[in-house]
């Protein structure tokens, strides 16, 4: 039996031993001997160091980290030691020490290639990426077949951007090592990265099949799914590996962005802070909590997450400059978020977020730097990789060049955009026309004279309600500078209680007085805090057009402003965003065109059967000529008395979260009406489906409907239930959550 | 409903099979086709305590898929899948077996990699046993079967009771204890992994040679001697397993529930080992003129394989015995319960593993009764054949 040290045997004997019954999985006869050893001679470097190895697989990272720094301590280390030291420590965070130990390791054996990998890693995760790129690159050079070597080279080069190469990287890893789950998840990250989503899943797929606990991979498959706002999806992920890591601060970050957009903010700042209390240090998580914090209204606390998110080590601090810039934006700062912004660009002068962020903040003039910049990014010989900020550079040139009044290059760079965008979702927009015409008739003239439900207060609601980009945001700001009017911005509340009650409209028949009272009662109970002490509350989300005949129904005594403005102006301004949130009607000319038609039906049929008292028409392009006399006319409409502070709408402190929100501070924007004249060219698909011939000496701009009953001009005609997405409106301005997937092997020997 | 009071309260049913009505709680809650995991994973167990394994499967599967990362429903479904015989995925999901609560610890973490079923000439390979002597018995046979595959130089890790059987076996280079050092190795596998990384199937079962264990020549000559005296059908029996087992408690029965296998011309050896072996010593008064207890004169598995070899039969609980006699190509009946172990299959009377080896099923949850009295009339059976 080799299990008890005999007293002949010699600590070389001894530790040879130890290391063989290590290596065959015997923990207990190779600590025996390891102690034996170091009660012979305290410190003894190479049972220290086996015993760290030892704690180190059974998950004891300080215990090893003890133990290895022990051994290090020796004259004679040997190299590989304090290459595992180096590692053990990246893996604790403590990356100045981990370099330290690491450049030892190299510089005492420069053959060493376990030092040289852990060196690499070392760096990349301390934004080195330069020197990372160089250690990884010699250990490929020693070693061709180290399929993790190549695994962490493609990691560094996508924290470069290189993205083509870093899937090169990793296909290489995978084919030398099929079975290689870390790289088949960090490929499923790249692949999002570069749109490819579908195949994005796969690959997470697969690494979770090879390896049902990388934690990383589920992140990745729930990213890709956040990436195009599958956000139930994403929480099925999150939840699968919940299910056996409840503490894991990664989920509960990717959480926490997923509730954020299903609108769940009170569950979303649970699970943002939670990760935070859970990892102080981890920059991803307090960066969430940052954007949970921004969409629930709290932004000192918002602007300090995202502080100390960008002060975290480790983590790629420009998303949280950007989020701070984004939240000085929406506070009305304009100035000091373009600085922002141009801090950004000082420190990451590739960073796409950044320029976009600025393009809407900045007034570009021929010849302005700013534009050959973006476009080198673009087309220059290092050009960007990722595909969403091809995507958003794309629509800040198509913005510079509009400022600057060259159609056709605007146009080149919209036109590619939206197509970019068009082609990372599917979107039927015949089925959207037949559901809105659905919606029509399972609404007739016949149900508005009924009882309708009695409910004590509904005259608080009020809706501001039309196409995204008509002006909803400026109504919601001239009613709500007035001192009994709250603001609650774009609410999802009304829809998500409509979904509730079963598939819309189909649910029209069943509507009963009851149904109708507490759909009207649940909205108001979730709007009253919002109030405050305010007479009114206004809920501007446009897409609540859809909505208008239940929400009489549901609240009798509720305002609904209906906001027009010229269809090819509206068109061309929802042509030019990018939003944040699905829109899906948004980036194709001619699905544009005929979402708008559609819609003026719809709007057509809800002005023929609800009453004047409670459904207003507004014209955007009135309220431009003539602010004082539509302000009134609002106000009276909501059943208020006059007040001037109306007309200093721009003034108004109070944060505002949609596309709109760099014109709405500006005092009026006369140059939004008629914009669209010198585009026609560019825009023919887009009048072809609207059915404007733009040579006609003034084009049909639609006339202020009287609120007086006459006919809806189509009659639609009942279908067969069609779902089709419900157009979500913009309702944020930033989108920064996505998690880095990044797993290395490391090199312990 | 709350879900922890909701298994709280179900659980120690389903222990004492109560699936019927676990299954009737359950169903309404489920009707709507969606329900939280916990309850699919409790109605999966009311569906298996029945027997209905089949239908416990795309359940099972269903929430694999939902949730991946979750070992132990991946073991279950492994249990589920083996039994139904449905190797392939059942062998890959049976690697989650040291991802359980209770196993986690116990798994070893051998520093080599694992032999990944290619071939490696010139390389050495360990493998190593695990946990139960049914298991090692029954696995034993892959030993030889991996030798020829990886053309390796093999190394059998094995545990000291069944060592010396094993040492007579073919098929490897060099036998060391559990516990010892071994010489050196390139790679490594447990011996139930070699199923998985082999792709063994269903139809190469039992495989060559069988039988593939032997009993030592003067152990039987000195057992020949000790069974003489006694005329008629000689059968060794055993009623109960290691009580530490799991699933002891419905495998394991008492000795007086086998009153009616004490036939006139039979004689019934006990070798059942552990706590239970006082019970043979003492037999109740119906079964005394007929039960012969060698249990203690038992003193390791070559006295068991020489038993086995000399009497005519063994009655048995699913027990380590029960694949000694199997690997020895020797006559065992095996009583099992309604849900049995995943190696015995399903609604089969045989087994594929070893030829000689037939099975007595339960039929109703925790009744043993039906089949004891099978196992009585197919001895009487056997009994009027010999003479």
């Amino acid at each position: 039996m080799s299990t008890q040290p005999q007293n002949t045997m010699t600590v070389e004997q001894a530790l040879g031993q130890a290391h063989a019954h290590w290596n065959a999985g015997q923990a207990d006869q190779a600590e025996r001997l390891c102690q034996h050893v170091l009660a012979l001679w305290p410190g003894q470097s190479d049972a220290l160091h086996l015993m760290g190895l030892m704690a180190h697989a059974y998950g004891n990272l300080d215990l090893a980290i003890d133990h290895l720094r022990r051994a290090c301590q020796a004259p004679r280390v040997p190299a590989v030691y304090l290459s595992n030291l180096g590692e053990m420590l990246r893996q604790r965070g403590l990356l100045a020490e981990a370099e330290v130990a690491a450049r030892r390791a190299v510089t005492m054996d420069n053959t060493l290639v376990a030092g040289w990998n852990n060196l690499g890693i070392i760096l990349q995760e301390a934004g080195k990426l330069d020197d990372s790129l160089s250690c990884l690159e010699r250990v490929v050079a020693l070693q061709p077949n180290y399929a993790e070597a190549h695994n962490n080279l493609g990691n560094t080069l996508k924290r470069m951007g290189r993205l083509d190469q870093a899937r090169q990287r990793y296909e290489y890893a995978l084919n030398l090592a099929p079975a290689y789950a870390e790289a088949q998840s960090n490929l499923a990250n790249l692949l999002n990265d570069l749109g490819r989503p579908d195949e994005a899943l796969a690959a997470a797929r697969k690494a979770i099949d090879l390896n049902p606990r990388l934690s990383d991979a589920y992140i990745n498959a729930a990213a890709v799914e956040l990436g195009r706002n599958r956000n139930e999806e994403a929480l099925r992920w999150i939840d699968a590996l919940l299910s056996y890591a409840p503490l894991h601060a990664g989920a509960l970050t990717v959480r926490a962005t997923a509730l954020r957009h299903l609108e769940r903010l009170e569950e979303a700042l649970g699970d943002a802070r939670r990760a935070v209390s859970i990892q102080a240090e981890n920059g991803e998580a307090q960066n969430v909590l940052g954007e949970v914090l921004q969409a629930v209204g709290l932004h000192e606390e918002a602007l300090a997450a995202f502080d100390k998110a960008s002060k975290t080590l480790g983590f790629a601090p420009e998303k949280a400059l950007i989020n701070r810039g984004v939240v000085l934006m929406e506070r009305g700062d304009k100035g000091e978020a373009k600085v922002a912004f141009e801090q950004v660009l000082a420190q990451y002068p590739r960073s796409a977020s950044a320029w976009f962020n600025l393009s809407d903040l900045h007034r570009f003039q021929a010849g302005d730097p700013a534009v050959t910049r973006m476009e080198s990014l673009l087309y220059g010989p290092d050009p960007l990789q990722s595909q969403t900020d091809r995507t958003a550079l794309n629509f800040a040139l198509g913005k510079a060049w509009m400022d600057i009044g060259d159609a056709d290059r605007a146009f080149g760079y919209l036109n590619e955009g939206n197509r970019q965008k068009r082609a990372t979702f599917s979107y039927d927009s015949a089925a959207t026309e037949r559901w809105m015409a659905d919606i029509a008739a399972a609404f007739p003239a016949g149900i508005f004279g009924k009882a309708k439900a009695t409910l004590a207060g509904s005259d608080q609601a009020v809706f501001v309600l039309g196409m995204p980009r008509s002006g909803t945001t400026l109504i919601e700001q001239i009613l709500a500078s007035h001192p009994q009017v709250a603001a609650a911005g774009e609410l999802s509340t009304f829809n998500a209680l409509v979904n509730q009650l079963g598939p819309y409209p189909q649910t029209a028949p069943h509507l009963t007085p009851e149904i109708c009272g507490g759909l009207g009662q649940r909205y108001l109970d979730f709007v009253r805090p919002l109030a405050g002490s305010r007479r009114k509350v206004v809920d501007k989300m446009p897409s609540n057009f859809l909505f208008a005949g239940l929400i009489n129904l549901a609240l009798p005594d509720a305002r609904i402003i209906h906001v027009r403005r010229d269809p090819v102006d509206t068109c061309l301004s929802c042509y030019t965003k990018l939003f944040t949130r699905e829109q899906l009607f948004t980036y194709d000319l001619a699905e544009l065109g005929q979402f708008y038609r559609a819609y003026e039906r719809l709007m057509d049929h809800w002005r023929a059967v609800l009453p004047a008292d409670r459904f207003i028409e507004v014209q955007y392009e009135d309220v431009v000529d003539d602010l004082e006399g539509q302000a009134r006319r609002l106000i009276e409409f909501c059943g208020l008395a006059w007040d001037p502070a109306c007309l200093d709408f721009h003034k108004t402190q109070r944060t505002i979260r949609t596309a709109s929100l760099n014109q709405v501070r500006q005092p009026i924007f006369r140059s939004s009406v008629g914009r669209w004249r010198p585009f026609a060219a560019q825009l023919t698909p887009l009048l072809a489906a609207l059915g404007i011939d733009p040579n006609a000496p003034d084009a049909p701009a639609p006339t202020v409907a009287e609120p007086a009953k006459k006919p809806a001009a189509r009659k639609a005609t009942p279908k067969a239930a069609v779902k089709a997405a419900a157009p979500e409106p913009a309702a944020e301005s930033v989108e920064a959550a996505k998690p880095a997937g990044r797993r290395r092997k490391p090199a312990a020997t | 409903m709350d879900m922890k009071e909701l298994e709280q309260q179900v659980r120690p049913m389903l222990i004492a099979g109560r699936g019927v009505e676990v299954e009737a709680m359950i169903r309404p809650l489920l009707a709507s086709g969606t329900g939280p995991v916990t309850l699919w994973a409790l109605l999966a167990q009311a569906l298996r305590v029945q027997g209905r394994v089949l239908e416990a499967k795309p359940i099972q599967e269903m929430l694999v898929e939902a949730l991946p990362g979750h070992l132990s429903t991946r073991f279950d479904l492994a249990e589920t899948l083996l039994l139904l015989g449905e190797f392939d995925r059942g062998w890959r999901e049976y690697a989650y077996r040291y991802s359980l609560a209770h196993t986690t610890r116990i798994e070893r973490k051998v520093q080599r990699p694992r032999w990944d079923g290619r071939p490696i000439p010139g390389k050495t390979l360990l493998i190593h046993d695990e946990q139960g002597y049914g298991d090692t018995f029954q696995f034993m046979r892959m030993v030889a079967w991996a030798k020829e595959k990886s053309q390796a130089n093999v190394i059998l890790e094995i545990n000291h009771e069944t060592a010396s059987l094993a040492r007579r076996m073919k098929g490897f280079d060099a036998l060391t204890l559990r516990g010892e050092l071994p010489p050196y190795f390139d790679v490594h596998a447990e011996m139930m992994s070699l199923p998985m990384i082999m792709g063994l199937q269903l139809s190469q079962l039992p495989g060559e040679p069988m039988p593939y264990l032997s009993a030592l020549p003067d152990r039987r000559e000195h057992w020949r001697k000790r069974l003489a005296p006694y005329k008629g059908l000689k059968v060794a029996f055993l009623w109960a397993g290691r009580p530490t087992h799991f699933n002891d408690a419905n495998r394991s029965m008492e000795l007086e529930m086998l009153a009616p296998l004490a036939q006139d011309g039979i004689t019934l050896f006990s070798v059942q080992k552990g706590p239970k072996e006082e019970q043979a010593l003492n037999p109740p008064a119906a079964m005394a003129k007929h039960v012969v207890s060698l249990s203690p004169e038992i003193r390791d598995f070559e006295d068991t394989a020489a038993i086995l070899t000399e009497v005519d039969l063994l009655v048995s609980i699913d027990s380590s015995p029960v694949h000694l006699a199997g690997a020895l190509g020797r006559p065992a009946w095996v009583m099992l319960p309604l849900l049995p172990d995943w190696r015995w299959l399903q609604n089969r009377d045989d087994t594929p593993w070893y030829p000689s080896v037939r099975l007595f099923r339960q039929t109703e949850w925790g009744q043993w009764g039906p089949v004891i009295g099978r196992v009585a009339q197919a001895l009487a059976e056997l009994k009027a054949k010999k003479v």
